[in-house]
């Protein structure tokens, strides 16, 4: 069931690397938290239960309804519904994200012992260069905000690989989530679209030498 | 114990958004300077115990960054009133609100013996920060404040993949750094070497080094004058004692001669980019800010050569954080003059403020390590130990790169003081009290300089040895 779960959560990283709308991204971001949210539940059963059910409480509220929630309304006042026409084509992207996915195998391959659950570990770094690929790619600011949650997502799922024996860490990868995802998600709704009336990165260019 | 100051200081900052009126606010940053002079007293009284709670612990390190902190806000504090005392009230009360609560979290860095916990604060610090980025609410404020969070929040988030990794290389669910520091020795380097690398690349946001430096200079471009020396002094040392403390666990492992190699490159390509930006801005903020990238450089660039030179950084660093925060306050004052920082516009300000000038040509001989500056010391050092390990490369990359920053620097402070000025003046802004204040600072890092106090020698040669 486990590992059924990581898989689905790999399909989402690949098809968040090859859609265009975002309407698509928050709906992924949605699924990815409940991906967690199960993940969560059957990998960390074994903690305290006050623990448990901080962690199980943050990913079902924050990470499968509030965030993506907070994405919607951001696609409703904005009125934009598509990342920038001059950015890679599908193809491309598609053929990125299997190169990083691959790349994210060899590297756990080579990396392989007893200390790490390896599956964690590959999906993870899968995740972080995915969120990287969609920050450097794409250039309008939703999908960068996008990649961001997508690297996060991907922490937070390493976390629970090492966090069975230290639970310290996942409460910190759980604040993480919380002080900057709202702190980034609030600004950029209230601020950055009001202000500077664009979504494109291209026009963030005022502070320069 | 440190519990109760957190409060006390938390408290106090959280108030400041309350605040109806200045004297108010001027009442609890006195009040909360108060507590952290009292505080600053208890730890060189040595009346307090070296751990407080499990997640603080009062080294040598962070006792000395959090008395040169205390020392640094003072003069910040001071010289904001003044820079925003034509502010509404309402930005007034929430940039010393912020001012505060982003001390308060700078502190809490310093005395952090626990990675998680040095992880959580550096993150608050960038909530603090980014607040004060906001202040101007211009366009470009927003676009930095935006840029900072983003990069920030990215750096952080592979900093903690990074602490991750560390963890699970120790196979342990202690997070302190002593117990890492023993238990990491056996510890698979691949996973180490990666841990290292993610840690430093995302710390280095804060530190203002190679790869996320530009975040640094944005912010201090956005931020009011006053503010940038906070964060190109205490938080820039909270970014190098958070990658020291990490450096300093990897001492006992074979893989520390690694850790050097990597801090060396890191530092060469920041000193490289520090000397090249420097020419190529017309900004003094970020001017400065380049400058601090190219000391930090430097600064790497001890750790990574090792022996004499970790303790050079330190020193490097220490007295850095005067002469910085002393060209930041005297670049608010030249704001309040020009209205401006244009460097290819703005000059003559030896005869319209001769105290301010004179304040930025002495800083200007402190900044470019010529004596009596303490950083020709740490220079010296660095480079002579670079000589007895035999790469004498380094030397030679350093003595190329800081002949560019010497040209450039005094063009551009030579500038400010003799070119002809071509933006409007606001002479009534003039308050030379501030300009004396803030050379106060400079002349505390030229007596250290000329004399190192034993004590200051003691407390570095504990800090270094690992």
């Amino acid at each position: 069931m486990l590992l059924s779960l990581i898989i689905l959560y790999v399909i989402t990283l690949i098809y968040i690397s090859i859609v265009e709308r975002f309407r698509n991204y928050a709906s992924i971001i949605a699924v990815q938290g409940w991906i967690l949210l199960g993940i969560a539940l059957l990998r960390l059963h074994s903690l305290d239960w006050l623990e448990l059910s901080f962690i199980i409480t943050e990913t079902l509220i924050f990470k499968a309804v509030i965030v993506p929630a907070i994405l919607m309304r951001v696609i409703k006042n904005t009125h934009i519904n598509r990342v920038a026409t001059t950015g890679s084509s599908q193809f491309n992207s598609l053929m990125l994200s299997i190169a990083a996915l691959t790349v994210s195998a060899l590297l756990t391959y080579c990396v392989a012992d007893q200390t790490i659950n390896m599956v964690f570990f590959g999906v993870a770094l899968y995740a972080l260069l995915t969120g990287l690929i969609l920050i450097v790619l794409r250039s309008r600011i939703f999908t960068h905000m996008v990649g961001f949650l997508v690297i996060e997502n991907g922490v937070f799922l390493f976390s629970m690989a090492i966090g069975v024996e230290m639970p310290i860490l996942i409460n910190a990868a759980i604040l993480l989530d919380i002080l900057i995802s709202v702190l980034m998600l609030g600004m950029f709704m209230t601020r950055v679209d009001k202000h500077i009336h664009t979504d494109d990165s291209d026009s963030l260019t005022h502070v320069k030498d | 114990m440190i519990y109760i100051f957190f409060i006390i200081w938390l408290t106090i900052g959280a108030s400041a958004f309350l605040a109806r009126s200045r004297r108010t606010i001027h009442m609890l940053c006195a009040t909360y300077l108060t507590a952290h002079a009292m505080f600053a007293g208890l730890l060189i009284g040595g009346k307090y115990l070296s751990t407080s709670g499990s997640f603080f612990s009062f080294d040598e390190a962070g006792t000395l960054f959090y008395l040169l902190l205390v020392v640094v806000a003072i003069f910040i504090f001071i010289h904001s009133e003044a820079y925003l005392k034509r502010d509404d009230i309402g930005n007034y009360r929430r940039y010393f609100a912020l001012l505060m609560l982003l001390t308060t979290a700078i502190t809490g860095v310093y005395f952090a013996n626990n990675i998680a916990v040095t992880w959580i604060l550096l993150e608050t610090t960038t909530l603090c920060g980014a607040g004060i980025l906001y202040y101007r609410r211009s366009e470009a404020a927003i676009e930095a404040t935006w840029k900072y969070l983003f990069v920030c929040s990215t750096g952080i988030a592979i900093a903690y993949l990074g602490i991750l990794l560390l963890c699970a290389a120790a196979s342990n669910s202690s997070l302190n750094y002593e117990d890492l520091q023993m238990l990491i020795i056996n510890g698979n380097p691949l996973y180490l070497k990666a841990a290292f690398l993610l840690v430093l690349t995302g710390y280095s946001c804060k530190m203002e080094i190679f790869p996320l430096y530009t975040i640094g200079v944005d912010a201090n471009f956005a931020a009011p004058a006053p503010a940038s020396a906070l964060l190109s002094t205490g938080l820039v040392n909270a970014g190098f004692l958070a990658i020291f403390r990490v450096y300093k666990l990897f001492a006992h492992t074979p893989l520390m001669a690694w850790v050097q190699n990597v801090m060396l490159i890191i530092g060469i390509v920041s000193l490289v980019v520090g000397a090249l930006f420097l020419r190529r801005t017309n900004n003094y903020k970020r001017f400065l800010s380049y400058s601090t990238v190219e000391n930090m450089g430097i600064v790497a660039i001890g750790l990574g050569i090792g022996g004499v030179g970790v303790w050079a950084a330190v020193f490097h660093v220490i007295c850095h954080s005067f002469i910085k925060s002393s060209l930041f306050l005297h670049i608010a004052i030249v704001r309040q003059v020009y209205d401006g920082y244009r460097i290819n516009r703005i000059g003559d300000y030896i005869n319209i403020n001769k105290v301010g000038a004179i304040g930025l040509i002495v800083g200007m001989v402190a900044i470019l390590a010529f004596p009596p500056s303490p950083l020709f010391i740490s220079e010296l050092m660095i480079m002579s130990e670079a000589l007895a390990s035999g790469a004498w490369w380094i030397i030679a990359i350093m003595v190329v790169l800081l002949c560019i920053v010497i040209f450039t620097v005094c063009h551009r402070f030579i500038k400010l003081c003799y070119q002809p000025n071509q933006d409007e003046l606001h002479l009534s802004n003039i308050d030379r009290k501030l300009s004396y204040s803030a050379i106060t600072l400079l002349l505390a890092a030229l007596v250290l300089g000329l004399w190192q106090p034993e004590i200051l020698t003691n407390i570095i040669d504990k800090i270094v040895t690992f």
